[in-house]
């Protein structure tokens, strides 16, 4: 009886160990981990962080031409180390070197005119000359002497507009020949080819560079074009030591050493590119050296930028 | 006197047990109706609580749970990690597309986008295929729930494709992530697709996720984003708790298994009081006749301790056993699935039902000692 009555309290006791060792193992353990790639971090203890841009240090130069027309010959390709005036590309001057044809036998032919009204005039004078040796003013009626004067000064006056004209001619063949300098595109610097987007028998037209055929600029040093937020502005700390990272490889870390600002605060760059996009806030643009650039770090790199700054006034 | 004690308890079997079963089924009861309540609405918070690699989640002001968000400025991601005690500040975006299946299969999804630099968030905890496949273009990983949504009677298997947005996706995890309060499949992609899957928006950013440095608490950091963005900051927890908080205070759940919990109270009151109380009525005799031999009232109150203490801890054990039997069961089940047996509810419940037998116990006990012993020989 008595070891029947403790059966109860027995399995009682193994319902509860089971219990509890049912709760202990169902209960969930929530342990932190660290994210699967490292994020960017700052190396300082009071920061300001923005987002950059790699850009060369002479910006990015968005060629334009003088004229429009069709390529014909494109003499780089996108990597290409270039000197100042260097020729990047042509265009077609087939219509120009017929102008400059037609401007050269134009002063051919004005030199010919000019050269025949020499001529006349030469006779011209010659025959005023001997009316005005006549001694005897009856041998030669007067209105004959006047018709041989107003000759000569007609022919006079011919011949320097023989000569204007080939003046003329000879400005309107500059004129041509400066077009066809102009229709070869050089480079204005030393520097790199950082894009090529135009090709043999395309069509350019002037204006606007928004959509740039070809892109040069000096890569050695490397600018990072910093964006901070207008509410930050008042921490900036002038000459601060930076750091920057590219975006997914947060473990790498470049120093920068600040070059300038930009003197105009300007909206923040849309960047879902949605060309409806209102601006939210405006941004001081600071311009960094990269110290130490590798062979792993390209143009138009987005990098996580650290600043380093003084502290917020509620810090302590 | 234990000994003695003890035998009046189980000389009546019929009445032992039944007193056993009242107990055990009030505690299943009342354990069982306040840990699916638990979590049920800790749900809320479980896709906060998934993301173990931040502590503390930054968010538009005036946010009061998880699943209703209001985008952030690109901008204010640099205002957060620009504040000090930040270790690190990542985004993380969160939508409710619309995802359809070849076969036409729809369903309301949510997606968190993780950051594509460093994939923060990312779901650990995997049954098929592995998170690391989100580096890959046009990848995502769905929970297993949503998978048996989308895909009804199919086995698990990689590979599958989904429509969201126009855009064709393709299954290359199933996880087993939190469940979320509401239904939706959980999916995870990467920022940058996610907010294809959306459609455009003009701002995009749902969080800022930051975990604090070495040195600086969660709590802290959070009160300090707060006061130096402008921006709502809360810790895991704290974020947790408000969007149970809000589904507690809008939604009728909490009054209808309060109703339940308030009935089980009842009835384990009743029922067992009453039982415990009837017990000792009927056993009057017997302790008269224990008075009548010269026990004293302080070996009276003894017997009766010890008797209740024993129907506490045998029917208590027993009906613990039970909800753990249920829970072990039922997180089997796909829908209950992260159901735990609350161990706050199961030492609760033992707590509670120790009262109201102590409660029944004492007012016996009453009668016992105002017993006098004369009284057994009367009738």
């Amino acid at each position: 009886m008595k070891i029947k009555g403790l059966i109860l309290p027995t399995v009682a006791g193994i319902c509860l160990v089971y219990a509890a060792v049912s709760i202990a193992q169902s209960h969930p353990q929530r342990v932190l981990t660290d994210p699967p790639k490292a994020p960017p971090r700052t190396s300082f203890a009071h920061t300001i962080a923005a987002v950059g841009l790699i850009e060369p240090s002479s910006e990015s130069i968005h060629i334009g031409s003088h004229r429009i027309g069709v390529v014909t010959k494109v003499n780089v390709i996108a990597g290409d180390k270039v000197a100042k005036d260097q020729v990047l590309f042509r265009l077609d001057t087939r219509d120009l070197s017929a102008q400059r044809k037609t401007a050269l036998a134009k002063i051919a032919q004005a030199t010919a005119e000019s050269r025949t009204t020499a001529v006349l005039l030469d006779q011209a004078r010659r025959r005023l000359k001997s009316a005005n040796s006549l001694t005897d003013p009856r041998a030669l009626a007067t209105e004959e002497r006047d018709d041989r004067a107003s000759e000569c000064a007609r022919l006079e006056a011919q011949l320097a507009t023989s000569q204007a004209t080939i003046a003329l001619a000879q400005a309107e063949l500059e004129t041509v020949e400066t077009e066809i300098t102009r229709s070869t595109v050089t480079s204005p610097i030393d520097g790199t080819v950082l894009q090529v987007r135009v090709r043999e028998g395309e069509f350019i037209e002037g204006g606007s560079s928004n959509d740039p055929r070809l892109i040069v600029g000096t890569i050695d040093p490397l600018h990072l074009r910093a964006d901070i937020d207008e509410f930050e502005i008042a921490r900036l700390k002038p000459g601060a030591k930076a750091i920057a990272s590219p975006r997914g490889d947060a473990e790498r870390k470049y120093e920068l050493q600040f070059v300038r600002y930009e003197p105009l605060v300007i909206p923040k760059k849309s960047l879902t590119g949605d060309s409806t996009e209102r601006v939210d806030t405006r941004v001081l643009q600071a311009i960094f050296r990269l110290k130490n650039p590798d062979d792993r770090l390209f143009i138009g790199q987005q990098m996580d930028v650290f600043i380093e700054s003084h502290p917020r006034k509620s810090d302590s | 006197m234990t000994y003695v004690a003890f035998q009046m308890l189980i000389g009546d079997r019929a009445k032992y047990i039944g007193l056993l079963f009242a107990v055990a089924f009030s505690t299943f009861l009342l354990q069982n109706q306040t840990s699916i309540f638990s979590n049920l609405m800790k749900r809320a918070g479980n896709q906060i609580r998934d993301v173990t690699d931040a502590d503390v989640w930054v968010m538009a002001p005036k946010t009061e749970y998880f699943d209703q968000t209001k985008a952030l400025q690109e901008s204010d991601l640099q205002k957060v990690r620009g504040v000090s005690g930040v270790d690190y500040a990542v985004r993380i975006f969160k939508g409710l597309p619309i995802a359809k299946t070849r076969k036409g299969q729809f369903a309301a999804c949510s997606v968190l986008g993780l950051d594509d630099a460093t994939l923060l968030g990312a779901p650990r905890n995997m049954i098929l295929g592995n998170w690391q496949d989100l580096w890959k273009p046009n990848c995502i990983v769905l929970d297993k729930a949503g998978y048996l949504l989308l895909f009804p009677g199919e086995e698990l298997k990689l590979g599958q494709e989904l429509e969201l947005n126009d855009q064709r996706v393709k299954v290359v995890g199933i996880s087993d992530a939190l469940p979320a309060f509401t239904t939706f499949p959980l999916i995870h992609a990467r920022y940058t697709e996610a907010l294809t899957f959306q459609g455009r928006q003009r701002q995009q950013l749902s969080f800022v996720l930051v975990r604090p440095t070495v040195g600086t608490s969660p709590d802290e950091l959070a009160t300090r984003i707060a006061e130096q963005t402008g921006l709502m900051a809360l810790t895991t927890s704290q974020f947790q708790r408000a969007s149970v908080v809000y589904y507690l205070k809008n939604t009728g759940i909490p009054v209808n298994f309060g109703i339940t919990v308030v009935v089980s109270i009842i009835v384990g009151l009743v029922v067992t009081g009453q039982t415990f109380y009837l017990f000792i009525l009927e056993n009057l005799k017997q302790f008269g006749a224990l008075k009548a031999i010269g026990v004293t009232n302080g070996s009276m109150l003894g017997m009766v301790l010890f008797q209740s203490s024993l129907v506490w801890f045998v029917g208590v054990s027993i009906g613990t056993a039970l909800s753990a039997t249920f829970f072990n069961i039922s997180s089997l089940v796909i829908q209950l699935r992260h159901f735990i047996f609350f161990w706050e509810s199961a030492v609760g419940v033992a707590a509670f039902m120790l009262l109201i037998i102590a409660l029944a116990s004492s007012a016996g006990l009453m009668r016992v000692i105002r017993l006098q012993p004369a009284e057994v020989f009367r009738s």
